[in-house]
């Protein structure tokens, strides 16, 4: 019962934080420090999300040259920060991970 | 003036080439559900639902972890806060739009379709129909989306660990927050967002997520704010 449980709960709040302000607010109403908040917020949870899946792939940071997926990451930063494609990064990141574990495993 | 049938189709023709970064992210998002102990009827569910990758992996990932299902409701909400900005910032080209097309556009709003939507509100020309150009998109991303991840859920765990398939679900991220890093601000908010969730790695139930998030806006809020104290002293 509760996957179940969780899985509508999970889908109520995804709903209602994509239709907060469609739906039930006035934009202009709000106070400009919170709507500064919010344009900070898509920078700050990606990077939150990037760093350990780079840094820490196995739960434990891992900055040296033996972690593969941080070398991976890193290619792949600076070829988004290059091209504007979305799949340039995706294309760049796999390749080099790939290329490394062949090349040392 | 472009009918609400050549706005469709135009959403739907601009959105393909996203399609190809979806695939292997769905694939993954289906494989995390699998994986996760969730039946496939309740893996599908959970996307079709949702429609998040991002808060379907958290969730699955937490709920693989045995954590409190208040927890699991909570993560899936924090990731999801970057909606929040996203709807502030197309409600005032939905306003006109009676409540059941605004419930559908909000339900259907994703990264990808967000982009899309702000690129043709911002256009030129008459608006006329564009929200229609806003359900293309999203109606076109919504399908790929779930089929993709009816074939991880499928083929679940069948995917050999050495194609690391799970770091395509990364790369994705950097897709997205390299052009999500627009000012000083952003990128002060990235780094100090991006240290935290290392320093707080050792937390449970990915409270470093929610923890690092909210240092990194901290972060970039104070570094606006001394901006502002620099502009108005010169």
């Amino acid at each position: 019962m509760t996957p179940w449980l969780t899985i509508l709960a999970v889908a109520a709040a995804t709903f209602l934080l994509r239709g907060s302000f469609i739906l039930f607010a006035n934009p202009h109403k709000f106070p400009h420090a919170f709507r500064q908040a919010l344009q900070l917020v898509p920078a700050a949870v990606l990077a939150a999300i990037v760093a350990p899946g780079l840094a820490a792939p196995a739960g434990a940071v891992d900055l040296s040259p033996h972690n593969l997926r941080l070398l991976a990451g890193l290619v792949a930063l600076a070829v988004a920060a290059r091209i504007r494609h979305p799949l340039a990064p995706i294309a760049a990141g796999m390749a080099s991970l790939w290329l490394l574990q062949g090349a040392i495993g | 003036m472009r009918s609400s049938r050549d706005e469709f189709a135009a959403g739907a023709r601009e959105v393909s080439p996203v399609l190809v970064g979806l695939v292997p992210f769905g694939l993954v998002a289906g494989v995390a559900a699998t994986a996760s102990g969730l039946t496939p009827l309740q893996g599908f569910a959970l996307s079709a639902l949702s429609f998040s990758g991002i808060a379907q992996l958290i969730v699955c990932q937490l709920i693989a972890a045995k954590s409190p299902a208040i927890v699991v409701v909570a993560a899936g909400s924090i990731v999801s806060l970057r909606f929040v900005m996203y709807s502030a910032s197309v409600s005032p080209h939905l306003a006109h739009l009676d409540r059941r097309w605004r419930a559908l556009l909000a339900f259907l709003m994703t990264d990808q379709s967000f982009a899309m939507a702000t690129a043709r509100f911002s256009a030129p020309g008459d608006a006329g129909f564009r929200h229609w150009h806003t359900l293309g998109a999203s109606i076109t991303l919504y399908l790929a989306w779930q089929f993709t991840v009816a074939v991880g859920i499928a083929v679940g765990a069948q995917v050999p660990g050495s194609w690391s398939l799970d770091f395509a679900v990364v790369l994705t991220f950097i897709a997205l927050l390299v052009p999500a890093v627009r000012t000083r601000a952003d990128l002060g908010a990235a780094i100090v967002a991006g240290a935290v969730a290392l320093i707080a790695a050792g937390l449970p139930y990915r409270l470093a997520l929610v923890a690092a998030s909210l240092a990194g806006i901290a972060a970039g809020m104070a570094m606006e704010r001394s901006r502002r104290r620099r502009e108005r002293v010169q």
